[in-house]
């Protein structure tokens, strides 16, 4: 259950209606996490102006940035981003054989994945995991592939992920009933490790049924 | 060394330099962290925009939000931005007392925090520990102390500075300099 209200869009103010119908013309809805800023509109206006920048073809393709959200949200055990995301990935094309490659380091041997790709997977995990401790071969195989600009977009990505997945868990943001019936992918082929996660996950699954 | 290069006005576009002008004005340097970030102007804008507003008078004291800063920052084990985030506290009247209290559990038995300071450093620390584990009682405590404009503000500000956090120090980026006007 959500920790705050939903602002619905007929309760919001000017500033939240306006992120309200950006986010209906980028999304076709305005999702539970959006009403949820409703509560603090400067704050809402700000903060998925981020979002909104990159959902969005940009230095690196969203396709590239979808498998960054995707291995950092599995990695940080957000049910509703990997939920959100296992569905926009594959519009873009990231098939469920290659989703599902990205669990642990199964993409580093797929055949799924281009060496561009795997290397900033590989950056993402010890982003996720711990940056102090990224290794100089890691930072030689990513700037091998992308230049300084798409470096900062991966790196901004992952960290916009983290954020925003810590940011709705916390106040409990549930899934919007759309995804009723939705399979999940990742979290079927690794389990979640967090006991309140997998209660979330047993929870979304006995209604979707 | 930063991972990448660290622009300065000279060599970025007008975009980018209207940015710096911003952060320049609100932070009394541009931080380098906007400068990195600068290699991307989107990002590097949509960020500052997030984090000038983050940074400042809020729904609760910007004093406070420094403490929550250093708190989640603390948490998470990361460098980036400490050292400013100190002064700023600081230069705000927080005492040296309180910024030495949030380490640890201190701030659990500290007598120099209020009951409704202390359920947000719970908050922070739950968020860093499992943030799909936040209890319906501490939720329950927090709304017993701050509005919902005021619990989304304080969720914001701990989980950005994740973000920032984690940016920063993957970039390896330091600001030990930020805040270098004095505050209106």
């Amino acid at each position: 259950m959500a920790q705050l209200p939903y602002i619905e869009p007929e309760h919001a103010d000017p500033v939240t209606k306006e992120v309200y119908d950006k986010a209906v013309a980028r999304f076709e809805m305005v999702l539970n996490i959006f009403k949820i800023t409703g509560n603090a509109p400067e704050i809402a206006e700000k903060m998925w102006e981020i979002f909104f920048e990159i959902l969005q073809d940009g230095q690196i393709s969203w396709y590239q940035k979808e498998l960054l959200i995707l291995k950092s949200t599995k990695m940080g055990e957000c049910l509703y981003c990997v939920t959100q995301h296992e569905a926009v990935s594959a519009r873009l094309g990231v098939t469920k054989e290659k989703q599902e490659d990205i669990v642990g380091v199964e993409y580093r041997t797929s055949p799924h994945y281009t060496p561009g790709e795997v290397a900033i997977l590989d950056l993402c995990s010890h982003v996720v995991l711990d940056p102090e401790t990224i290794p100089d071969n890691v930072w030689a195989v990513v700037k091998k592939h992308y230049d300084d600009g798409q470096i900062v977009e991966i790196v901004a990505t992952i960290g916009a992920y983290l954020q925003v997945s810590k940011f709705g868990d916390a106040m409990g943001v549930e899934l919007e009933p759309v995804w009723n019936g939705h399979q999940p992918v990742l979290f079927n082929i690794e389990p979640p490790k967090s006991k309140a996660v997998q209660r979330h996950l047993d929870h979304f699954l006995s209604h979707s049924n | 060394m930063a991972a990448t290069k660290i622009l300065t006005k000279e060599n970025v576009d007008a975009e980018v330099k209207e940015v710096f002008n911003r952060a320049e004005i609100h932070f009394g340097s541009v931080p380098n962290l906007v400068r990195v970030l600068a290699s991307n102007p989107s990002m590097c804008t949509s960020i500052t925009n997030f984090l000038i507003q983050s940074m400042g008078p809020g729904r609760i004291e910007w004093g406070f939000k420094e403490l929550i800063i250093l708190k989640t920052l603390r948490v998470m084990k990361s460098f980036y931005g400490y050292g400013a985030h100190e002064k700023m506290a600081l230069d705000l009247g927080v005492s040296t007392d309180k910024i030495g209290d949030i380490s640890n559990s201190i701030w659990k038995s500290s007598a120099h925090f209020s009951p409704a300071e202390k359920v947000v450093f719970e908050l922070v620390e739950q968020i860093g520990l499992d943030a799909n584990d936040v209890s319906d009682d501490l939720w329950e405590r927090l709304r017993a102390n701050w509005d919902n404009g005021q619990l989304l503000e304080i969720n914001a500000v701990i989980t950005t500075f994740i973000m920032i956090g984690r940016v920063g120090d993957t970039l390896g980026v330091s600001d030990p300099i930020l805040f270098t006007k004095a505050l209106n």
